[in-house]
């Protein structure tokens, strides 16, 4: 059994939770603060790909990622960096459609941010960002942390956005969801199955993961 | 608020309720090879206009994705498969008379959907190698693609062993003396699960070049730098056949017939397709 897919999943989902978690992060805090229209529309925009289909998601990203779109080609030209049909096109997939799990939950961790914290510690002379990353994001642990399991898992078992961006190239960008769908496709039964049972093995590790996660938390945070 | 939840439901069961009520004559629901997607909706355009009695309902995909769909059980009246093994699976009876020319595809788990009576050759199509515009990897022919697939710098997509065209492909690097496995090992082969998938992937260019049908390569207005022979890859027919469980076999076998007239065989004609009928 080929392990590459497993590889290649986790590989995608970590370093797109990484950027999801910064990403997410700051759009929260940044609109959390914003008057009240703006808010309402970007809400909307960014929350958009958690409904839409993965499919319409990957074609949108194909739309300004192909090697004759816009930004494609751009990058084709400057860097000679192709941007679909390469693993890192399966970052930009899991990206897009597990950034709003992350935006949503720090978002509503962040509105419910006792505020006289903040200023609490403005009244001590701390700066604004010692305040965010020592005060808030402390006390909104629990958000965080929820917002970037649930996007890692996400984006763990992300396919139809992937599939359509990154194709199926075995060794390539094969993830465990597309390896999945090819050995059924193509009558290899017994050997799908078999990553299946891998893919019930890590989600149910994640899935634990956190409850000993919250667990713990329950004991330290008074 | 409540009410607001009455009036939904009411809504989601009137729109229920709109699915059945429209089909008054029969309805034929044709499975078909996706490569014949463009021809086949014009054909059954004009057959409608024709026989306005008959609603004809399509379903294109990969002939292996269509295969396995009548196996688990779906409605389907007309099979069109893009190659014999996909249809000799269906059809227990016939797999040895009408594939005696390729002894290699044998059904193994022919399972008896097939009304073999109804079973004929429908058209002939060619395998083609396509390039994206522009031709960025510079490849020429088949034999231009064998040199850059051992020097591992194309990508090349192609249709998974599930799809006929696929298959196809298959015999292509057998022929080439071309290992898949090691390919596959240099990462210069990405699959599609139809041909469409892969028509796709080069006009989006987002691949080197792919292997498809010619029809798809003209409907797409793709570039074509090669075409399979025989001795590479075996002819490519397209067999059609009603199934055994059709609800309305004089309704399909009408279809049927019709697709050997000249009138449809114009329309295959004109994006490159062989009719046989």
């Amino acid at each position: 059994m080929d392990w590459f897919p497993l590889y290649n999943s986790i590989r995608i989902a970590a370093v797109s939770t990484v950027l999801v978690f910064f990403l997410g992060v700051f759009a929260a805090q940044a609109i959390a603060r914003a008057p009240r229209l703006v808010k309402g529309v970007l809400d909307v925009v960014l929350t958009l790909p958690l409904v839409l289909p993965p499919t319409v998601v990957g074609w949108l990203l194909l739309l300004a990622l192909g090697p004759r779109r816009p930004l494609g080609s751009w990058f084709l030209e400057a860097f000679g960096l192709r941007l679909a049909m390469t693993w890192q096109s399966g970052v930009f997939a899991a990206v897009a459609v597990s950034f709003p799990l992350m935006y949503r939950t720090a978002r509503g961790a962040f509105e419910s941010f006792d505020q006289t914290l903040a200023q609490a510690g403005r009244t001590l002379g701390l700066s604004n960002f010692y305040i965010f990353w020592r005060v808030q994001m402390p006390v909104c642990r629990q958000g965080i942390l929820a917002g970037t399991v649930l996007a890692f898992a996400r984006a763990l078992g992300e396919y139809g956005a992937t599939s359509m961006l990154a194709g199926y190239t075995p060794g390539r960008t094969a993830t465990v969801s597309t390896t999945v769908y090819q050995l059924w496709r193509t009558g290899q039964d017994a050997l799908a199955f078999r990553w299946v049972l891998v893919n019930l093995g890590i989600s149910a590790a994640v899935l634990l993961a956190v409850n000993l996660l919250e667990r713990k938390e329950g004991r330290s945070w008074p | 608020m409540k009410r607001g939840w009455i009036l939904i439901l009411t809504l989601a069961l009137s729109l229920t309720a709109c699915g059945g009520s429209k089909n008054s004559g029969a309805e034929l629901t044709v499975f078909a090879a996706a490569s014949l997607q463009e021809t086949l909706t014009e054909i059954g355009e004009n057959y409608q206009r024709e026989h306005p009695g008959v609603t004809l309902v399509f379903n294109f995909d990969s002939s292996g994705t269509l295969k396995t769909q009548i196996e688990e059980g779906a409605d389907c009246d007309i099979f069109i498969s893009a190659g014999q093994k996909q249809m000799n699976q269906l059809d227990a009876a016939a797999a040895s008379a009408v594939n005696a020319d390729a002894p290699d595809e044998t059904a193994e788990d022919s399972l008896n959907f097939i009304a073999s009576n109804t079973r004929f050759n429908l058209l002939e199509n060619k395998v083609a190698l396509v390039v994206p515009e522009g031709n960025p990897a510079g490849i020429q022919n088949f034999g231009g693609l064998k040199t850059a697939l051992e020097a591992g710098d194309v990508l090349l997509a192609m249709g998974n062993e599930d799809v006929p065209v696929g298959q196809y492909t298959q015999k292509i690097f057998a022929y080439f003396g071309l290992d898949e496995a090691a390919l596959n090992a240099a990462g210069v082969l990405t699959y599609g699960s139809n041909v469409k998938e892969v028509t796709t992937q080069v006009s989006e260019g987002t691949v080197d070049c792919g292997i498809i049908y010619g029809t798809d390569a003209f409907s797409a207005g793709l570039t074509v730098v090669d075409t399979a022979t025989a001795e590479m890859c075996g002819q490519v027919i397209y067999p059609a056949a009603a199934l055994k469980n059709s609800k309305s076999p004089e309704e399909a076998q009408a279809f049927l017939d019709y697709l050997r007239t000249p009138a449809a065989g114009a329309v295959l004609e004109a994006v490159g397709f062989t009719p046989l009928g």
